[in-house]
């Protein structure tokens, strides 16, 4: 299945919820540390039409050069070709794939007084997204207003994640280095659940698709843990298998228990919570830290991966992301 | 570089046109309000989303749910009978009485948006000085740390020696090192899943000290709060860095004062806890560390190499103990050892492969310097090896929790561990007069060498001749016209600004004469000669026979004491020179281009051109009175060149006439206030005539302010 080059160290891939064969990558230089960014858009080709074409299997839409690294990207779930990226300066900005290159960024929101860590489109309500951040907050932002809507201030730490509830508009979690999971309520003002989930940094969060209740954490401590937000004091299941700090999670959109994550131990894994052996499958085609994973909500299987090794992957689950 | 953004507008917002102030801040204010009326209008633009029949429509409703009265819908998903969670969620919001924010989220959807960026000013206003507006008087050159970084992993990867490239000079400005220590020291928490949090703030903070040596980390963006104590303690310790006539006093007297409060050892820990919790004292201890190597580092030393070394080895081993191959592969983590094995170090912001070359010799000498005597460095780190950070923070966890309580015990120890030792040392080393002499302006006299050195050693060997090297991080790389954007930094006198604008304009269409003009132009007015002629070679290349560029080549090689190049190029203004070419010889060389230059200034004696070039020449033959008429004759014609009246003023400083010199870069400032170029040449001056030097320090500061 394809893969793709990028010039910097890969920090986020995000299909497209429009169209099947597109995709978000993000991507910072020096590993994020200190240099430029790029946000590129690509294309999985369909087949070869005629047999003398050479069939490339990934072509760049467009690429959109930051002055910082970019650790983040969100698809819009309104408009077929608006992005979100989250700037390590602190900005968040938005790009229209559809309109020309010298009219992009269509929009750059400085607000943040520190690197944008996440970017998540609020699926139900789809005129809002969220943004966290290392300056300890998480950000509401509407797309027809200039400045934030909300900012969340309760974490202690950098927040690494923000994630909307699948079905609740107006609930989203939040992963921070405080090492604690909060839950909120954007019209409540504080955090409505405080959950200290790992004794280590939580560096993501994801809510199960099928189950608004369900929420999973990745944390420094190489263990993925399972919360029902119900009933706290205990997780639903702890993963172990990652043998360094785990840094993103994702829910399946199409089977209940099934989780993709990748980590500093440079794999990708997938995860089944609800089964004894929850190990499914683990990829080893990164050849560093391995930072970004995505699931295709249109093609049931299609996995997306990107790491420090200036890769993105793209393959069906139970094939080589590394075959031709 | 988010400053840098805001100040400009963002890549995205050109500087309208009217902005008629010459205050920046004024030009700022009018970007910012008129660039985002102007994104407001770019989003209504925004398509929507139309998906035809043939596209997947996942969200059959999306239209719906945008053009609803928000506040209608968003019950809807609690109103999901039958799913237990429902019941929970709904709590959310009946719980408790405080209704205040229910309805905001909806309200601010249907209202309209209040006045524009109102806050977004405030902050900017509250960020303090503008960086760009600080002239530097050394433009120094600026490299790609990444393409450096890059080739050294992929030559690493392959097993091969590391080939030193022309290296980059990395000149880092305090938000990117912040970014650097601030980045780095996040992301290793997450690469040392098992280590405790004092091991792995010890690690980082010593490694990212040594690039941060070096810093006048002095202009500060917003810190979260938990950083603030040791960022003022950090502010501190820069402070007592400053040179000046008594820094090391003041600094005795600083350290003084710790070691009096390391003598009550009680009070001290536990107000120490006090402020910063139980771990909190390692971090101090780290901020100590780092002073620690800050004064060294103005002695001339690269202690801070020795530490980060240090530092990095206990990094590297920490990673290799992780035996997957695929680890001991990692091009980052190899970049941590091979700096951890010295085979890379970190001078002034510049990562190098260390080797024994030119500015090398300096670090070595001072090594042996420190092998001959007692090495408290070495003591220092092997200290630090034998009982390991972590292991003594292990060792101090459980001593509290055997004595419930901080004992003196673990003071005196650490006091008689490292403290004594490098303050005993210290003031041995004075008093043997290491550096010569104890008194506090030898030891500045030292940090002058220190940075001559520097300067000599980075003409030397950067910037081999001619080669143009780009600043990493170029906030303008994706402008849409950064040329436009350029020119009007450079009116502006944002020659540093207008220096990356330029460059992103030539990046992006390297055949741009007149980019690279321009930009050669800003590096001759912000005093740096070298990226000048790199950059008009490169306009010449472009276009050949640009008369502008040629007359700014000899001049520039002019400055650079490069005769014969000088030379070539004002012979082949001559030639290219449309009223003049008849004159050229082909067969010209050296001083007889005066001639010709003599005899084109009496077909057109009110060419000021001529009489330009004709100054630059004599300059070339030191025949000062000759290159002082013929500036004043060309002043004559062009009264307003302020660069003019800066050659004007350089010629009769070189004459030894500084008085009159000083009026003449008066004229150039009084035309252009923030002629970097003129100031310089005005210290020196000044300096000349045994005016204080200061007098252009305090002038320069007063530019920086708006």
């Amino acid at each position: 299945m394809p893969v793709f080059k990028t010039p910097f160290n890969g920090y986020s891939v995000k299909f497209s919820p429009f169209y099947e064969s597109r995709l978000a990558v993000a991507t910072s230089q020096n590993f994020g540390i200190l240099g430029n960014g790029r946000l590129h858009v690509i294309d999985l080709s369909p087949a070869p039409l005629g047999p003398a074409a050479p069939h490339q299997p990934i072509t760049e839409l467009i690429a959109y050069d930051t002055a910082d690294g970019v650790y983040d990207v969100a698809w819009s779930e309104s408009h077929d070709s608006l992005l979100v990226a989250a700037i390590a300066d602190g900005s968040v900005k938005l790009y229209d794939v559809a309109l020309a290159p010298a009219s992009n960024p269509l929009r750059s929101l400085h607000e943040h007084t520190r690197e944008v860590s996440s970017a998540d489109y609020n699926p139900t309500r789809r005129d809002s997204f969220l943004t966290s951040s290392w300056d300890d907050t998480v950000k509401l932002w509407t797309v027809d207003r200039p400045a934030s809507v909300r900012t969340f201030k309760e974490h202690a730490y950098c927040v690494y994640s923000a994630v909307w509830n699948p079905r609740h508009a107006d609930v989203f979690a939040s992963a921070s280095g405080d090492c604690t999971l909060r839950v909120w309520d954007v019209r409540e003002p504080g955090s409505t659940m405080i959950i200290p989930a790992h004794e280590l940094e939580i560096l993501a969060c994801d809510w199960n698709k099928y189950d608004d209740c369900c929420i999973a954490t990745a944390s420094v401590d190489k263990s993925i843990k399972v919360w029902d937000v119900r009933s706290i004091r205990v997780p639903i299941s702890v993963l172990n298998g990652h043998s360094y700090a785990v840094r993103k999670i994702k829910f399946s959109p199409h089977r209940q228990s099934l989780m993709m994550s990748c980590s500093y131990d440079m794999s990708v894994c997938l995860w089944d919570y609800m089964v004894e052996d929850a190990l499914v499958a683990r990829y080893d085609h990164h050849t560093e830290f391995a930072v970004g994973v995505d699931m295709s909500v249109l093609v049931e299987g299609l996995l997306a991966s990107t790491g420090w090794d200036e890769l993105a992957y793209v393959w069906q689950h139970g094939t080589d992301p590394r075959a031709p | 570089m988010a400053m840098r953004e805001l100040v400009t507008g963002g890549a995205a917002c050109a500087v309208p046109g009217s902005s008629s102030s010459a205050n920046p801040f004024g030009a700022l204010a009018n970007a910012l309000i008129g660039s985002s009326s102007k994104t407001q209008e770019r989003l209504k633009e925004i398509p929507q989303s139309t998906p035809t029949a043939s596209e997947p429509q996942f969200y059959p409703d999306a239209h719906g749910h945008l053009q609803q009265l928000p506040g209608s819908e968003f019950e809807q998903p609690f109103m999901q009978p039958g799913t237990q969670s429902s019941d929970f969620l709904r709590n959310f919001n009946s719980v408790d009485g405080n209704r205040l924010l229910d309805n905001a989220w909806d309200e601010i959807q249907t209202s309209q948006p209040p006045p524009m960026h109102v806050p977004q000013l405030d902050r900017i206003y509250d960020l303090g000085p503008v960086p760009q507006l600080q002239p530097t008087l050394d433009g120094p050159p600026q490299r790609v740390l990444s393409s450096f970084l890059h080739s050294f992993v992929e030559s690493s990867r392959g097993g091969m020696p590391f080939r030193p490239a022309p290296l980059p000079v990395l000149g880092l400005s305090a938000g990117d090192k912040r970014c650097i220590r601030d980045r780095t020291s996040i992301m290793a928490r997450h690469f040392f899943a098992d280590k405790s949090e004092d091991f792995i703030n010890g690690q980082v903070n010593a490694l990212l000290s040594s690039l941060d040596i070096e810093s006048d980390v002095n202009s500060k963006g917003p810190l979260p709060a938990r950083f603030r104590e040791l960022e003022d303690y950090w502010n501190e310790s820069q402070a007592i860095m400053k040179p000046g006539a008594h820094a090391t006093e003041r600094w005795v007297t600083e350290f003084n004062q710790h070691r009096v409060d390391h003598g009550d050892p009680n009070a001290w820990a536990h107000s120490f806890e006090r402020q910063h919790g139980a771990n909190g004292w390692a971090s101090e201890f780290e901020q100590e560390q780092s002073q620690l190597m800050s004064a060294d580092h103005m002695r001339g030393a690269n202690m801070a190499n020795l530490a980060a070394m240090e530092q990095t080895r206990m990094l590297a081993n920490t990673l290799a103990q992780n035996d997957d191959p695929k680890f001991q592969k990692s091009r980052f983590l190899q970049f941590v050892s091979k700096m951890s094995r010295g085979e890379l170090i970190i001078d002034d912001n510049q990562v190098k492969p260390a080797t024994s070359s030119a500015s090398g010799d300096w670090a070595g000498e001072y090594q042996q310097q420190y092998n001959a005597g007692p090495n408290w460095a070495d003591e220092y780190a092997r200290g630090e090896l034998s009982h390991g950070p972590n292991q003594w923070a292990n060792e101090f966890a459980s001593e509290q929790e055997q004595h419930g309580s901080v004992d003196d015990q673990w003071v005196n120890q650490f006091s008689k561990l490292h403290v004594d030792d490098w303050a005993e040392e210290f003031g041995n080393q004075v008093g043997e007069g290491i550096l010569g002499d104890t008194s506090a302006d030898t030891w500045a006299n030292a940090y002058d060498e220190y940075l001559n050195e520097q300067v000599a050693s980075k003409q030397h060997s950067d910037a081999s001749r001619g080669v143009y090297v780009f600043s990493d991080m170029n906030p303008y790389v994706g402008h849409p016209n950064p040329l436009k954007e350029g020119q009007d930094m450079f009116h502006k006198g944002l020659l540093s600004e207008a220096v990356l604008a330029l460059e992103a304009e030539v990046l992006k269409n390297p055949e741009n004469a007149e980019g690279w003009r321009l930009l050669g132009i800003a590096h001759a007015e912000n005093d740096d000669d070298q990226q000048a002629i790199a950059a008009m070679m490169r306009a010449q290349e472009a276009d050949p026979t640009n008369l502008e560029v040629l007359l700014a080549l000899g001049v520039s090689h002019t400055n650079e004491l490069e005769q014969a190049a000088a030379l070539k190029y004002l012979y082949g203004w001559l030639r290219h020179h449309q009223k003049y070419g008849v004159l050229a010889q082909p067969e010209t060389v050296g001083f007889f281009v005066a001639r010709l230059f003599n005899e084109a200034a009496q077909m057109s004696p009110e060419d000021a051109d001529v009489h330009i070039v004709l100054g630059v020449l004599y300059n070339l033959s030191r025949e000062y009175d000759k290159a002082i008429e013929s500036f004043r004759l060309a002043l004559k014609l062009k009264p307003q060149d302020y660069s003019l009246w800066n050659k004007l003023g350089a010629t009769q400083a070189n004459s030894v006439q500084s008085a009159d010199a000083i009026l003449a870069y008066q004229q150039a400032l009084d035309l252009k206030p923030n002629y970097v170029r003129a100031w310089a040449n005005m210290g020196i001056s000044y300096a000349n005539q045994k005016w204080i030097l200061s007098h252009l320090y305090f002038r320069l500061q007063e530019l920086n302010k708006p």
